[in-house]
């Protein structure tokens, strides 16, 4: 057995070097040794590659269409063998996804990793940001119930405001005054084929950027320090990663078995008892927009397209404002403080939107 | 340099030991809530928080003991001769008793003072702005109330912190001794003592770890959702036919046929034997 193993390994060798192969994706040295804070990258890799597969196993029942959308979901969720599981864990995968995203981001701000030479690599993740929020958004219209459909218009308004490309973008999601087939068929498709299309050739080019870089390194100890500690990113960093993915698979997996999805009436132009609400991760936005001072078509414009619009570009120039080479967020005050505010006020807002539901009944 | 015993702030000493150890055992206790959440057993109430409870002890006391040995090697440069895990599972486990039983009474007492002032605060910012949104007056109220509540957990928190702390400055002394290893082979030995060296050993018990988890979540999860929708339609499902079997058929009717055949011959005997009586004649 291990004479033909070794025969077969050595045909594959000859034709692709594996050796070169193995030596360059497990060899690569990790200044000072592995660590849990770099499983961020990894286990993002491995939700996208199971939210693949549960999407895929969905697809072959799923149906894309305003009539039998929400008939399809229902009958995944009824009928087919563990559809309800599988389902669950999509769902719940999507939201990992976002927090998966936020933690990584908290990562390489905290450790200064955007820094020179990374930007590209601080770039590159931004726009694979910006495109798991956006499979969050247009997956989250495909089960075609209320809460579905209200979302939607919700994100779709806000969208709307943007100035110049707002209304086309409004206009070409919806492909019609209010949703419908037109809605589903789009965000279907960009949701199956665009959107992974996009992340795969992104995060090829992030994790490609990444390696020719290098990692950043811990932001402390001393050379010797840092040298004792240096290892091969196998087999250490690969433990940590596989017991990474291993623990978010089973939160994930907790989370499908305590709060399964359960779909709420059909979708109706007529929001009926239901208060409309977008997902969760964009809860704190739409708390924002309820401010006094957000009101009003400018107001709406600010709150909506100008403060998150300046951030992301704030983001973005990160790197180009932020030249110090220090990396210790502890000598970083500022930095520290402004991560600190954003993820408060994020997590109060939060917390202000589902107290707010009290209200509106 | 590695900094001496005593000069390590017990605070950072506990969390250095806590915050691994936690997540040491927390992916193993996950698989057995998890377990018993596919077997329709609620893990947080009742025989299932019992069955996890008891299911964490050992846990814990393995994962203290091996990421409590681990900070000692590398940030102290010590070796301990002692049951680690237990000693600091079960001085950990009183004070965690202790503080928490302290934190449940603060803590609510806190909440519920907290909000009756932030209610106070609103009320007068309410008359002063009669028209005070609602968007606003929510979430200011939340802060008002949650800032110090949040103070409130983190000291309790830090106390108990600084009491496990002492513990682990108590073990120390008495059953710690300075390692000769320099860093270098310190670090090896800490690394070997959370990653086995033997690579295929390692993949090999993880993997079949994870089949028989695999195995047996897949045995108890149910097939069909716990939680059906109230307006869904389950189609009825008809009993299936049985299949017609030809050769039970015609034996089944053979027999039918030999009964009916044996009750007509012995009613035919009957009326035989019957007609040949003598007719009696009467009197």
């Amino acid at each position: 057995m291990n004479a033909l193993f070794q025969q077969v390994y050595d045909f594959v060798e000859e034709r692709i070097g594996l050796k070169t192969l193995e030596a360059k994706l497990m060899k690569e040295p990790i200044k000072g040794g592995s660590r849990w804070a770099y499983v961020f990258g990894s286990v993002l890799l491995f939700i996208f590659i199971m939210q693949a597969i549960t999407g895929m196993l969905l697809m072959f029942y799923y149906i894309p269409s305003a009539d039998h959308a929400y008939a399809s979901t229902q009958f995944i969720i009824h009928e087919v063998d563990y559809g309800w599981y599988i389902l669950s864990y999509h769902f719940w995968g999507s939201s990992a996804m976002v927090v998966m995203v936020f933690a990584h981001m908290s990562q390489v701000f905290l450790w200064g990793a955007y820094k020179k030479p990374r930007e590209m690599v601080w770039l590159v993740g931004l726009a694979l940001f910006g495109l798991v929020m956006a499979f969050g958004f247009t997956g989250y219209l495909l089960p075609w119930d209320q809460r579905a459909y209200w979302a939607t218009t919700v994100g779709v308004e806000i969208m709307d405001k943007t100035p110049v490309i707002g209304d086309f973008l409004a206009r070409f999601l919806k492909g019609g005054p209010t949703p419908g087939q037109m809605t589903l068929s789009r965000f279907f498709v960009i949701h199956v084929m665009i959107l992974p299309g996009a992340l795969m050739g992104l995060a090829g080019l992030h994790l490609f950027l990444f390696r020719s870089a290098g990692p950043a390194g811990p932001f402390r100890g001393t050379p010797d320090e840092l040298k004792a500690k240096t290892d091969f990113f196998f087999p250490r960093q690969v433990w940590k990663d596989i017991m990474a993915m291993g623990v978010v698979f089973l939160i994930i997996s907790t989370l499908a078995l305590i709060e399964p999805v359960q779909l709420l009436e059909q979708a109706t132009p007529d929001p009926g008892d239901y208060h409309p609400e977008p997902e969760w991760y964009f809860l704190f936005l739409f708390q924002l927009l309820r401010w006094k001072v957000f009101s009003g078509e400018f107001g709406q414009f600010l709150g909506a397209i100008a403060i998150p619009g300046l951030f992301m570009l704030l983001l973005v120039a990160l790197p180009f404002i932020d030249r110090n080479p220090e990396r210790n967020i502890f000598k970083r005050p500022i930095a520290l403080l402004c991560w600190a505010v954003v993820m408060i006020g994020i997590t109060v807002l939060t917390v202000s939107a589902i107290l707010n539901r009290e209200f509106l009944d | 340099m590695t900094p001496s015993p005593e000069k390590t702030p017990s605070v950072k000493l506990a969390w250095a030991v806590s915050w691994s150890a936690f997540w040491t055992g927390f992916p193993l206790k996950l698989i057995v809530a998890l377990l018993l959440l596919a077997a329709g057993i609620n893990p947080w109430e009742g025989g299932g928080l019992i069955a996890l409870l008891l299911v964490s002890i050992p846990i814990d006391i393995w994962a203290l003991g091996l990421t409590a040995r681990t900070v000692f090697l590398e940030r102290l440069g010590l070796d301990i001769d002692a049951p680690v895990g237990f000693t600091l599972w079960w001085q950990g486990a009183v004070l965690g008793g202790l503080v928490l039983g302290i934190s449940y009474y603060a803590v609510s007492g806190a909440v519920d003072v907290g909000k009756k002032v932030a209610a106070g605060i609103i009320g007068l910012i309410k008359k002063v702005f009669p028209h005070f949104p609602i968007a606003e007056q929510i979430t200011v109220e939340l802060l008002l109330w949650t800032i110090p509540v949040t103070i409130l957990a983190l000291v309790l928190l830090l106390i108990w912190l600084k009491l496990f702390g002492w513990c682990i400055k108590r073990l120390i002394a008495s059953s710690g001794t300075t390692s000769s290893a320099s860093y270098f082979e310190r670090v090896r030995q800490w690394d070997s003592a959370r990653v086995p060296d033997d690579v295929g050993l390692m993949i090999t018990s993880f993997g079949a770890a994870m089949v028989l988890v695999t195995i047996a979540f897949w045995m108890v999860l149910p097939v069909t959702t716990p939680h059906p929708h109230q307006d869904y339609q389950m189609p009825e499902v008809s009993k299936p036919a049985k299949p017609m079997k030809p050769e039970d058929a015609l034996k089944k009717t053979e027999n039918s046929l030999a009964k009916a055949e044996a009750i007509l011959a012995s009613l035919e005997d009957a009326k035989s034997k019957e007609s040949k009586k003598p007719e009696r004649k009467g009197k």
